[in-house]
């Protein structure tokens, strides 16, 4: 059978809709799929209706009820009294406001939690005046600004000491690793030169820097202070380093 | 279809509750073609009024024999928007479709990928908009058909032509629509 691009358009929603014969249903498809006008335009088609069947249905615009009835029934009587009430409660019970409704008061506990505001084990109702939940904010936002600090403080304090203590990498972890385990080879130019005048010098290096920390942190002086008086060629540098973090950790 | 003709009986004996069940039921479905057909929310709002009035006027003339309440209804609804049609027509402006279609913003060169609901969005109001610039003869058979998913007999009532008209007129309309949303850049994916 000879179809034609004509025929393709002609009979496009009898072959969507399964009306063609089985005769006219091979003729099309043999058509379209050799024909660069009909492939595309087929495809198009499907799309569209796809698309057609795909576009969502609107809600009624809530008013429009109302003015169809208004307009055809007349202006309908005023309900007063008990039935106002009841109609004005049932107002809230639509999903929309419930939803809203619920996400406002989780906010509201939330907020009232996270400022500690309320003591959940022996709630109060004085815990919800206003002067008491913005002085128990207040005084939440300022605890945790000052831990905050302290915290920041600290990591400084740890992290100096630790930065100075690295800035020699070649320093043995231990008192029997302090002697070189291969013999420094003739001719080596790179500075790893005998390791005990080079420990000891860097021992003192430290204690010195130790001193000066612990003239700049008051708090640290006594724990440096040992550390500082003659003791640091037993300890490593490592383990200086984890003593006095340890410590400030602990405090 | 049974408790529409019902409800339309009790209508006509003065039974208010029974109009306003009908306006419930109906009125939903409507207010979409209304929109599908103008594509402006406010008109199909007037309009959707409009139907009802005349509805609620002329309801002592609907016979259940003749068909539903529902293709009755629409059948209104179609006159009604054929009216606004030619009512407006000189009113508005007649724009090429070069000047009045968006044209699909090239994704690749944007650089940005907007999620799927936002495409959806974006393919629903290029429908809209090409279903706008159909002739109404075509628009409301392609409404008809593929929107409110009516059966041939039921257009072939609605429209008041041989259903050899409403095959003929869907499918025109199907395939000018594809060559709309083409022409403004909407490819099958």
């Amino acid at each position: 059978m000879n179809w034609t691009c004509e025929q393709t358009e002609l009979l496009l929603t009898d072959y969507l809709d399964g009306l063609l014969t089985a005769d006219e249903q091979r003729a099309f498809d043999l058509h379209v799929n050799s024909c660069e006008r009909c492939t595309p335009l087929v495809s198009s088609v499907v799309h569209t209706m796809s698309s057609l069947r795909a576009l969502p249905e609107l809600e009624t615009p809530p008013r429009l009820v109302y003015n169809i009835l208004d307009a055809t029934l007349g202006p309908r009587d005023k309900v007063t009294g008990w039935a106002a009430f009841l109609a004005w409660v049932r107002g809230f019970a639509s999903p929309k406001f419930a939803y809203g409704a619920v996400s406002v008061a989780a906010t509201f506990l939330m907020v009232l939690t996270v400022s500690g505001s309320i003591n959940w084990k022996k709630p109060r109702l004085a815990d919800l005046a206003p002067s008491n939940i913005y002085r128990n904010t207040n005084r939440q936002a300022h605890l945790a600004y000052a831990r905050g600090t302290k915290y920041v403080s600290d990591l400084r304090v740890v992290y100096e000491i630790q930065s100075r203590l690295r800035q020699d990498n070649d320093l043995p972890t231990n008192r029997e690793n302090a002697t070189p385990e291969s013999k420094p080879q003739p001719g080596r130019t790179d500075g790893s030169g005998p390791a005990a005048p080079r420990q000891q010098n860097r021992a003192n290096d430290v204690s010195s820097q130790l001193q000066v920390l612990a003239e700049e942190v008051p708090l640290l002086s006594g724990k440096l202070s040992l550390v500082s008086s003659g003791r640091l060629d037993f300890i490593t540098g490592g383990k200086l380093g984890f003593a006095i973090g340890g410590k400030l950790g602990v405090r | 279809m049974e408790q529409d003709a019902q409800l339309v009986q009790q209508c006509l004996q003065g039974d208010g509750s029974a109009w306003e069940e009908l306006v419930r039921r109906h009125s939903r479905r409507i207010f979409n073609i209304c929109y599908r057909f103008t594509g402006n929310r406010t008109e199909a709002e007037d309009l959707s009024q409009d139907v009802f009035l005349r509805v609620y006027r002329t309801l002592a003339s609907y016979r259940s024999a003749h068909g539903g309440f529902a293709t009755w209804m629409t059948s209104v609804t179609r006159n009604l928007l054929i009216d606004h049609y030619r009512r407006t027509k000189r009113d508005r402006v007649t724009d090429s479709l070069d000047d009045k279609m968006p044209v699909v913003e090239n994704k690749e060169s944007s650089g940005r990928r907007p999620d799927e609901q936002a495409l959806l969005g974006e393919l629903s109001a290029q429908v809209q908009n090409a279903l706008t610039h159909l002739s109404p003869e075509l628009r409301e058979a392609v409404i008809l058909r593929d929107l409110q998913q009516l059966e041939y007999s039921e257009i072939q009532a609605v429209l008041a032509v041989p259903e050899g008209t409403v095959k003929s007129r869907i499918n025109r309309g199907r395939i000018e629509l594809a060559r709309i949303l083409q022409h403004m850049g909407v490819r099958p994916s």
